[in-house]
């Protein structure tokens, strides 16, 4: 398998996708070689050097210590890394909806990171959206993403609880009702007191929140707190002192108030009512 | 056509954008005048003033309900109005009530805010009216059935697909790849944000075609030229957006929200005509994933690409032209 590029960058850039493109090799996407970084470093632009969030070591370094945790269990290393990358990379969605920093960081940075993590024990082989793809597959920013959406005002405890569950990021992270705050935190909580377990009852309740959606408007039945957005710019202004990410102990998110309690308990107890009625592929209906 | 399980109104609320300011980062506002939205494009554009410094906008909404939301009689109760902002490319969704103008009034407004920082390109602003029916809170009465599209960089109220055009020296460009490209006129690229058409600056005088703005046979060279370029740009783009389809599970794919959806919807009834867009798009990429019938497509969306870039029209005025340019040099 891979190691790191000889020439890893100091700094995170963007890589454009046709940029991008010619380094997908055959023997990267099986994990067997990989460019020497220099030619991918003439392709790419930079971003703002007077920004510390774009040095490449502190996130170098997490994907490191991951690989070296988790060699046993690497589907596990998701719920560590997402937090921490969340944490480290401090991003508005503005900038992490731009896929040339995930280009980036996927193929100059850490590709090693994206073969050990997703070589396919069947096909031998990285799907190539790992490094290159929509933000819900690629290796970096579907981590980054669940982070985001799941994460409950400054608590990043049901980040961990989603990514701890595969079906539940590869199959919900990229349905829209997740944007309602609320709505994700209420998902969380059917995970975490064991109502849904199963990857076919996770698509069942995906599905079934999907289509009440279509009558019931969220917003509206279990609203959420306007955002206050200085809280969040503070926070990214912070990551120019911040040290390193606890590895042992979860970090803090942005200070932003939580999804309101109230609306989280009653959209819990209205998807489990919806769920005992939906049909799951697999679940016995019992009279 | 959906089916509601509850009675609801069968007309759409109609959604106007009535002001639009921009918050400014050293604090100040600027009220943007009328050109920064368009009722007829339904479009906002809030790169209009040309500030790139901008950390918030204001929206002002007014929305009329279709008659009968007030009914005595109607099937809901506590009937309320949001506006709701969506963003598919940052997952953002913001919402906001709107408040009835005067008791009685079928009319709602109020105001949208949103950030800078949460947004890449474009986003959708749409109405519902909710109301509580049989005991459940928060039932979609009616909504807007075209959203607004609100474009946080664009210079332009338009809704369409708007298209980056960049020149460039292609040997000597400092985005290296293009170097590889060194002998092509011009190249397309659907990987960016929005679908981008590099010009290259090395084919001498292209630059000069391409911006004049005469009237003689020369403009219609370059029209011609333009047309072949926009034919490259919706077949490319039509490409890169059903090979990325997302397919759910165990179903079929799903329109992407981004502007690949945009591009989707309005070339497919070209390319599958008489059938609806969603059955269009399981057709067309059961073809190309499938065994066969992805090569008998390719004629139709070179068809709908061509129609799009109406070629035609180009190929046709060039035609005259040309005529008209012989006769004049016979006599």
């Amino acid at each position: 398998m891979i190691t790191q590029p000889h020439h890893v960058p100091e700094r995170l850039a963007l890589l454009s996708g046709s940029a991008a493109d010619p380094f997908l090799t055959e023997g990267l996407l099986t994990g067997e070689q990989v460019h020497s970084g220099i030619d991918l470093a003439k392709v790419v632009e930079p971003l703002p050097d007077d920004d510390a969030r774009w040095w490449v070591e502190p996130v170098r370094s997490l994907v490191d210590d991951a690989m070296f945790a988790f060699e046993n269990e690497r589907t596990r290393a998701d719920a560590w890394l997402a937090p921490r990358l969340h944490a480290t990379l401090r991003l508005t969605r503005q900038e992490a909806a731009d896929s040339r920093l995930w280009n980036h960081l996927a193929l100059a940075v850490a590709p090693d990171y994206v073969v050990w993590r997703h070589l396919s024990d069947s096909s031998r082989r990285v799907a190539a959206a790992r490094f290159q793809g929509p933000a819900d597959r690629q290796c970096f920013s579907r981590l980054w993403w669940a982070a985001e959406l799941f994460r409950n005002g400054p608590d990043y405890g049901p980040v961990e609880v989603a990514c701890g569950n595969q079906d539940l990021i590869h199959t919900v992270l990229r349905m829209d009702f997740l944007d309602h705050r609320p709505t994700a935190q209420a998902l969380v909580r059917l995970l975490k007191n064991g109502k849904v377990t199963t990857g076919r009852e996770i698509n069942g309740l995906g599905v079934t929140i999907n289509a009440a959606g279509a009558t019931v408007i969220y917003d509206a039945f279990a609203p959420d707190e306007p955002r206050d957005p200085d809280r969040l710019r503070d926070w990214i202004e912070e990551a120019q002192t911040a040290p390193p990410v606890s590895r042992h102990v979860l970090p803090e998110g942005p200070d932003e108030d939580p999804a309101p309690e109230d609306s989280v308990a009653e959209l819990t107890e209205y998807f489990a009512e919806l769920f005992e009625t939906a049909p799951v592929r697999g679940r016995k209906i019992e009279d | 056509m959906k089916i509601y399980p509850y009675k609801r109104l069968s007309r759409p609320i109609t959604l106007r954008v009535t002001s639009v300011s921009l918050k400014l980062s050293d604090g100040t506002r600027d009220p943007l005048d009328t050109s920064a939205y368009s009722t007829q494009e339904q479009a906002v554009a809030l790169g209009v003033a040309g500030h790139a410094d901008w950390v918030s906008a204001t929206i002002g909404l007014s929305a009329t309900l279709p008659p009968g939301a007030d009914a005595p009689d109607a099937a809901w109760s506590d009937l309320r109005v949001l506006a709701v902002l969506t963003d598919g490319d940052t997952n953002v969704r913001t919402s906001t009530a709107l408040t009835r103008d005067t008791e009685g009034s079928r009319d709602w407004s109020g105001f949208m805010e949103l950030f800078r920082d949460d947004h890449l390109g474009r986003a959708n602003l749409g109405a519902y009216a909710v109301g509580t029916v049989d005991g459940v809170r928060g039932r979609s009465i009616t909504e807007t059935d075209r959203n607004w599209i609100v474009d946080t960089v664009s210079d332009e109220p338009v809704r369409g697909l708007r298209l980056d055009v960049r020149k460039a020296s292609f040997s000597k460009s400092s985005r290296e790849w293009l170097h590889a490209y060194a002998d092509a006129p011009w190249l397309v690229d659907t990987t960016a944000r929005v679908p981008t058409v590099f010009v290259n600056t090395d084919i001498d005088g292209i630059v000069g075609l391409l911006d004049s703005n005469g009237s003689g046979v020369e403009s219609k060279v370059r029209d011609l030229l333009v047309a072949q370029m926009a034919t490259d740009v919706w077949t490319a783009v039509f490409h890169g957006a059903i090979g990325d389809l997302e397919v759910e599970p165990g179903g079929g794919p799903v329109f992407p929200t981004d502007w690949q959806g945009e591009v989707l919807r309005e070339m497919l009834p070209d390319v599958v005509p008489g059938v609806h867009v969603e059955e269009a798009l399981r057709q067309v990429h059961r073809r190309r994933t499938g065994d066969s019938g992805w090569g008998e497509l390719q004629t139709r969306i070179h068809y709908a690409a061509v129609r799009r870039a109406e070629a035609a029209k180009a190929v046709g005025y060039m035609i005259r032209s040309l005529e008209r340019t012989n006769r004049e040099s016979e006599t």
